[in-house]
């Protein structure tokens, strides 16, 4: 088999490529010119028996930015002992911290940066897929068809906005029609819920679509959420139920014996867990590797994203896709979908890229995502555009997640590779990794399910959906909700507040925007962004030049202006 | 109890002020709602002096330009803090709901003066790419860091946009210390005002390239730098042409975009040109009758004189409009035809009764030594020699008609 792969390098990619076995996995070592080489090359190693690729290749005069690292260091967590330790707080951290809080254990959660949501998370269409897109049998569909059926309870439970709108298929063309047996026979195998839809049938669902749509496929299971609410509402459930949350800490290493993690050192200290969770996204293959249980590689593709005005909300319900004949495109996939909150937004891209943290956006991306998405409904238009961003998927070369007991290291869980449908899938995944986590925690203490555990969380409130006579009650009991801060979106200066004092915290401007959208609207902040910045500074006791937008030395302001009193 | 008005004014800048002023002088019961906590719009923060010439005769700076107004206006009904939530027109009558500190609040008028400004055009809808760091701020936001709150926005500047706030907010940072690199123009002329480019750019030594723009930011937590590229005639970005530039702030001055969700929610189209509602001479809206438009968000003005003088116009016909609710019916009207490069106009629609109006213009390209005709059908009804026309700078015509047919306004 090595042999068959090492030839097959040689003679498509470069003859500069080392191939060996390595912990279950094939290692690629040597250096090539192009990342896409790098790429390629991890794909063909990756069709193979073995259970993942390390892909070790380095690109020819390509110097990778570092992760990008906390300031802060301090000894807050040194030698403290606990049952679980989480690494990454996105949605899949957060959903396995709050299925662990169901037990009577102690688990922290570590993050780098200064929230939760802040990659992947926070960066996608927050779709919850219908399950039709895996492969049969992969864990992909196993995960999401679970995953995607435990939303209804848990948007209760977590009180998030979930709207089961359907997806939608669409083509453009009468014998694309003649593709669409191979479809049922996915959603059969799948068991995924579809319906052909005629012309007319789409026209009733989706009053605006593009006419020169023929026909479509509705998945009446799929729906959405809002992807970082939803990650902070796991996190906030799990922060209620007694996990603790330490942000601003990275994890620096892994000291492992006799197969076995002793402690892991961040720059907040040295941490004694019984047992590591990584869930560190992009970073997740290189958390392995600190535990020396490296098998897998994260390839980081990077999806591209834009959000529409609010105004044009109206022309789309659901969440609509049309697949692209053009298998050499970069953005076969995406579409349309209609937020929670009442945009439509458009994307993503899919593109190949060496850095884990490089969240530019460039022309050609949005171009795409212009062209390809926004014609398949008529009347929305480039200017209609608010704002644009990106986000990296965690893929491995497998293309499949990783969720599973480390087969090495005694206390290690990966919960990796979790790229699309993880959003989906996360609730179900959580319930599994939890379940092996307390398999292995059993072996070495007791451990019992708290009695008193509470399934439900409260959300800020939004005042803007509420009746007349709630809205009216609240003001009376606290003014703030009366005084608007964000103009674009109507939102009062008393729910920034509940936002700062929730029980995960907005310490930061896009914190503040993530859980309450204050700077979210057409105007992209240019009005509230200096009231949020002083009501941040009223509430938490901080100067006005340590308040960021998002963590480190992402100051707002550098400066005081010069005033009299200095030049007396 | 909901309290009835005869005229109620959304928006408490200049343009609402003159108009509450001048619609209470004419009899009318008004009341002014502004969601700030206090009168006077943007002018609080524009700290420069420059304002009044053409209404007081004199140099004033903004806050003292709003002060007049808001003395003038401290007898009428104001609500500050006060955040509009929805307007219904039901029979021709507005009901608003209100948000306010001591609650909700409803109230009704029989005329609807709409003076809600404008907001400036971000960084995303001009397509800039790159990162998102801190630091990049459109001029407005720089303006309120720097002279409401008393902070610097950042200290190594690039301002990317000639228009007028971006060359006042280059002298204000240079006078606060702050370094300002250079100000950036994609056109190949100045989108401010002349005065501005000599007493802002010019007196301070600050540089300002023309036919540049800006088309990435750098940086991640703070921003690190920008690209610059130099664009053709056709705005289009010549290759091989970017220069980085080192610097810890990129602030915007890149347009301003009328704010008309209020008009919108009443059904009233805007026009693609102004981004205002369509109006007749009496600043009155042709899609639904009753609501008038003033200030800058009826078009962007040059001048807040002119934005005053709107809101005079728009003020006293709500009064008067108020006055004959009973009898107000559809008068007829002729349209404004815009001609050879003529941007746009304002009003787009003059009443057949009326007799002399103002009327606004702007025009599309820099122009030397041209005349400026107004046809009525086939007949010249108004001719002028202009030195220079610029699109920066708004005209102003006061027009004697008698019962027009067809107007059309031309440069030749």
């Amino acid at each position: 088999m090595l042999k068959k792969i090492q030839k097959k390098l040689t003679k498509k990619i470069s003859k500069d490529i080392i191939c060996s076995e390595e912990n279950g996995a094939i290692k690629l070592e040597g250096e090539v010119n192009t990342w896409n080489k790098v790429y390629l090359s991890g794909k063909i190693a990756a069709n193979s028996s073995y259970r993942g690729v390390i892909n070790k290749l380095k690109v020819k005069n390509l110097n990778l930015p570092s992760i990008s690292k906390p300031l802060l260091k301090d000894t807050k967590l040194q030698n403290k002992k606990v049952d679980v330790l989480i690494i990454g707080g996105g949605i899949i951290g957060c959903s396995i911290a709050r299925e662990l809080s169901k037990w009577k254990i102690k688990t922290l959660l570590v993050d780098k940066e200064y929230d939760l949501a802040v990659h992947t998370s926070s960066r996608n269409d927050g779709m919850i897929h219908p399950g039709i897109a895996p492969r049969p049998g992969s864990k992909k569909a196993i995960y999401n068809s679970r995953g995607n059926k435990m939303y209804t309870k848990l948007a209760k439970e977590l009180d998030i906005e979930f709207n089961r709108t359907g997806s939608l298929i669409l083509y453009d063309k009468w014998y694309l029609k003649f593709a669409l047996p191979l479809l049922k026979i996915r959603a059969h195998e799948n068991k995924v819920r579809m319906k052909f839809l005629n012309k007319k049938e789409l026209k009733k669902r989706e009053k605006y679509i593009s006419a020169e749509i023929e026909g479509g496929v509705i998945f009446p299971d799929a729906g959405i959420v809002s992807p970082y609410k939803t990650t902070i509402a796991f996190g906030e459930s799990a922060a209620i139920n007694d996990v603790e949350f330490s942000l601003d800490t990275i994890v620096t290493n892994i000291i492992t014996e006799n197969n076995e993690i002793k402690y892991v050192e961040t720059n907040r200290g040295k941490l004694y867990p019984k047992i590591v969770i990584n869930a560190a996204g992009v970073f997740s293959d290189e958390i392995a590797e600190m535990a020396g249980d490296r098998f897998f590689t994260i390839h980081p593709r990077k999806g591209e994203i834009a959000l529409l005005d609010k105004k044009k909300g109206h022309m789309l319900y659901s969440i609509l896709s049309k697949p692209s004949l053009n298998f050499k495109s970069t953005t076969k996939g995406g579409g349309l979908v209609k937020t929670v909150e009442g945009n439509i937004l458009a994307g993503p891209t899919a593109i190949e890229q060496p850095f884990k943290e490089d969240y530019t956006t460039t022309p050609e991306g949005l171009n795409a995502i212009i062209n390809k998405h926004l014609k398949n409904i008529k009347g929305i238009r480039k200017t209609d555009i608010i704002t644009y961003f990106s986000g990296i998927r965690a893929s491995t070369y497998k293309e499949d997640f990783i969720i599973e007991k480390s087969q090495k290291i005694n206390n290690l869980v990966h919960a990796a590779g979790i790229q699309s449908p993880g959003f989906a899938s996360a609730p179900a995944i959580a319930e599994d990794i939890s379940k092996i986590t307390i398999d292995i925690l059993k072996e070495k203490t007791r451990v019992v399910k708290k009695e008193n555990w509470i399934p439900k969380r409260k959300k800020i409130l939004t005042l803007k959906d509420m009746t007349f006579e709630e809205r009216n009650k609240l003001i009376h009991k606290n003014p703030n909700y009366g005084e608007i801060i964000c103009r674009c979106e109507e939102i009062s200066k008393g729910e920034i507040i509940d936002a700062i004092h929730s029980p995960i915290p907005a310490t930061t401007v896009d914190g503040i925007k993530k859980r309450v959208r204050a700077g979210m609207g057409r105007c992209q902040g240019g009005f509230c962004a200096p009231l949020v910045i002083k009501i941040l500074n009223e509430e938490l006791s901080k100067d006005i030049l340590e308040i960021t937008k998002k963590g480190k030395d992402s100051y707002m302001v550098v400066e005081e202006t010069k005033r009299d009193d200095k030049n007396v | 109890m909901i309290k009835m008005y005869d005229v109620v004014v959304i928006g408490g800048g200049p343009a609402g002020l003159a108009a509450a002023v001048s619609a209470e002088k004419n009899g009318a019961k008004t009341l002014i709602i502004e969601r700030e906590n206090k009168i006077g719009g943007i002018l609080k923060q524009c700290i420069h002096d420059g304002f009044g010439l053409l209404k007081f005769h004199e140099k004033l700076s903004g806050p003292e330009y709003a002060y007049r107004y808001i003395e003038m206006a401290k007898n009428i009904e104001t609500l500050t803090s006060t955040f509009v939530t929805s307007v219904k027109k039901i029979n021709d009558t507005f009901h608003f709901n209100l948000v306010t500190k001591d609650g909700l609040l409803k109230v009704t008028s029989k005329s609807l003066i709409l003076s809600t400004g404008c907001r400036e055009r971000t960084a995303k809808q001009i397509f800039i790419h790159g990162t998102r760091p801190a630091g990049v701020y459109t001029a407005g936001t720089a303006q309120y860091f720097v002279n409401i709150m008393g902070y610097l926005p950042g200290k190594k500047t690039v301002i990317l946009g000639s228009g007028d706030i971006g060359l006042i907010m280059a002298r204000r940072l240079t006078l606060e210390g702050a370094e300002v690199l250079g100000v950036y123009e994609a056109k190949s002329t100045p989108s401010g005002l002349q005065r501005n480019i000599a007493q802002c750019l010019d007196d301070f030594n600050i540089p300002l390239h023309l036919s540049k723009t800006v088309t990435k930011v750098l940086g991640t937590e703070r921003v690190e730098g920008v690209i610059v590229s130099s664009l053709d005639e056709t705005m289009k970005i010549l290759p091989n042409t970017e220069e980085f530039i080192e610097c810890d702030s990129l602030i915007l001055s890149v347009g301003l975009i009328p704010e008309n969700e209020v008009a919108e929610s009443l059904n009233i189209t805007l026009d693609p040109s102004t981004k205002g509602p369509y109006v007749d001479d009496f600043l009155m809206s042709v899609d639904s009758k009753g609501v008038f438009s003033c200030g800058n968000a009826l078009h962007v003005n040059d001048l807040v004189d002119y934005v005053s003088e709107s809101g005079e116009i728009a003020g006293k016909n709500a009064a008067n409009y108020s006055k004959n609710f009973e009898k107000n019916s559809i008068k007829e009207k002729v349209s404004i035809k815009k001609g050879n490069n003529i941007l746009y106009v304002v009003p787009q629609y003059v009443s057949k009764e009326s007799k002399e109006f103002i009327l606004y213009f702007r025009v599309n390209k820099v122009m030397k030594n041209k005349t400026v005709i107004i046809k009525d059908t086939e007949n010249i009804i108004f001719k002028k020699k202009y030195l220079f026309l610029k699109p920066p700078e708004m005209e102003k015509i006061v027009l004697k008609i008698n019962n027009p047919s067809q107007l059309k306004l031309e440069v030749i």
